[in-house]
């Protein structure tokens, strides 16, 4: 008779615990936990994708032949010079034409009133350019507060000052653009002292010579980051456009 | 009787938990699915593999995780209904291939990276984030950011952001700029060429 008993509560606590747990679970995995499709599929405003692109079949046009010169011409310049380069010198050379960079970077930072970015910069410089044998090493990344910060130019500053981004460009040569980074470009050239036309380097075979190397030497990055947008692009125009939009307005944001 | 009850607990906990998608889990699910899937690159157990093979071989491991369905819808945005159902269904696999074949491609000839998936970040409850850092052995490092999103099949991932890039924006923009003036049919026609196209020459350029 006990025994009997002592089943059936133990068959009703059974009872009780599963409906507890249907019970839990059901409250667990209710209707408003998930994202609805709304939620996921509806939020085209939350990211705009459209550039503004009133040049796109002069833009196309430019592209094509960017891609011509790219895959013809850079591509092998890149291998090439990958291929003759040790990769510790592959390193410093590209390192000694960043550390070349600074005055865009300082200005960049100037602009924007970012004084404690522009000493930083000025910090870094002196350090590699000193210890890391003018640039090639980069010193300063081994003292914790001298690590690099992001880079900074004049089209950013335009952005930071709430200059909108104008029409897509698409540069011969250069690739993509937009007018204020046009504009900022001009500017940054203009502020550094080893490029036309207010260059130190009175040479112009020197000037060419160094302009060729900086070329080179940047040339595997700019095929990297050109193959990476390319890769897979069902329109690498349109993939271009929009990963160089993204790319700049996430630069201005920060 | 009470160390039965407390057994009982503790299995009914335990089920509960195990019902519920946690997120602390998504970091370490994702760093499992990625090493899996570089496993097939670099381990010498499928260095015999054909191209395709590895394609076959890592789409297997991603899809028994995540939905691509997500993504690629994401991507398509409002384009989605431009397709019929047929077409729909012909996008889905022609980019949930391309998406794979870019991976297995663009990682041939460079060595294996090492992945390090941070913690997650909870964005709302319904949403999540996992930072990842993926470095090469040339030095060069990228920052990878997971988006997922609860849905009942569990956490699925709604968007890649590489370095800054969106992938469902990136990939939007140019559908929008697709169907600005073509169509569906044409979509497809695009995205069959290209599969069959070979990959840009570059993978002898080491990251």
């Amino acid at each position: 008779m006990y025994q009997r008993s002592y089943y059936k509560r133990l068959f009703l606590q059974y009872c009780a615990y599963g409906l507890t747990l249907c019970v839990s679970l059901s409250t667990g995995l209710a209707e408003d936990d998930y994202l609805t499709e709304e939620q996921l599929y509806g939020d085209f405003a939350e990211e705009p994708t459209l550039v503004p692109d009133p040049l796109e079949s002069v833009n196309r046009l430019t592209f094509k032949f960017n891609d011509f010169i790219y895959m013809n011409v850079v591509k092998h310049i890149a291998k090439g010079y990958q291929q003759v380069t040790p990769d510790p010198v592959e390193r410093g050379a590209s390192n000694f034409f960043k550390n070349l960079g600074y005055p865009v970077r300082l200005v960049g930072n100037l602009l924007q009133a970012r004084i404690k970015g522009a000493w930083l910069e000025t910090e870094r410089f002196a350090v590699n350019t000193t210890l890391g044998v003018v640039g090639v090493l980069p010193a300063a990344n081994r003292f914790e507060r001298l690590q690099p910060l992001q880079s900074e130019d004049m089209g950013q500053a335009f952005g930071a000052w709430g200059i909108g981004e104008g029409p897509y460009l698409v540069l011969p040569l250069l690739g993509p653009s937009n007018m204020r980074d046009l504009f900022g470009l001009v500017g940054d050239r203009a502020v550094n002292p080893l490029k036309d036309s207010y260059s130190v380097i009175g040479d112009s075979n020197v000037q060419t010579a160094f302009s060729a190397t900086e070329f080179a030497v940047k040339s595997p990055t700019v095929m990297r980051i050109y193959s990476q947008m390319k890769t897979g692009a069902v329109d690498p125009y349109s993939s271009m456009k929009n990963g160089y939009s993204q790319k700049r307005r996430s630069m201005i944001e920060e | 009787m009470s160390l039965r009850m407390k057994f009982l607990s503790m299995i009914a906990c335990v089920a509960l938990f195990a019902v519920l998608p946690t997120q602390a889990d998504e970091s370490a699910k994702l760093a499992t699915i990625m090493e899996a899937a570089l496993d097939i690159m670099y381990q010498d157990a499928y260095k015999d593999y054909t191209s395709v093979q590895r394609q076959d071989a890592v789409r297997a491991i991603v899809e028994d995780k995540y939905d691509l369905e997500v993504l690629i819808r994401r991507a398509m945005a409002r384009n989605w209904s431009l397709l019929t159902a047929d077409e729909q269904m012909q996008v889905h696999n022609l980019i949930d291939q391309l998406i794979v074949k870019s991976f297995v491609e663009g990682m041939a000839g460079q060595g294996r990276p090492i992945v390090d998936c941070g913690a997650v970040i909870e964005v709302t409850s319904k949403r999540i984030e996992v930072p990842v850092v993926i470095s090469f052995p040339s030095g060069k490092t990228f920052n990878v950011l997971y988006r997922l999103g609860l849905l009942k099949t569990g956490w699925q991932i709604y968007d890649i952001v590489a370095e800054d890039i969106s992938m469902v924006s990136n990939y939007r923009q140019q559908f929008d700029d697709h169907f600005r003036e073509e169509n569906g049919a044409r979509l497809i026609e695009k995205l069959e060429k290209l599969l069959k196209k070979e990959v840009l020459d570059v993978s002898t350029i080491i990251l």
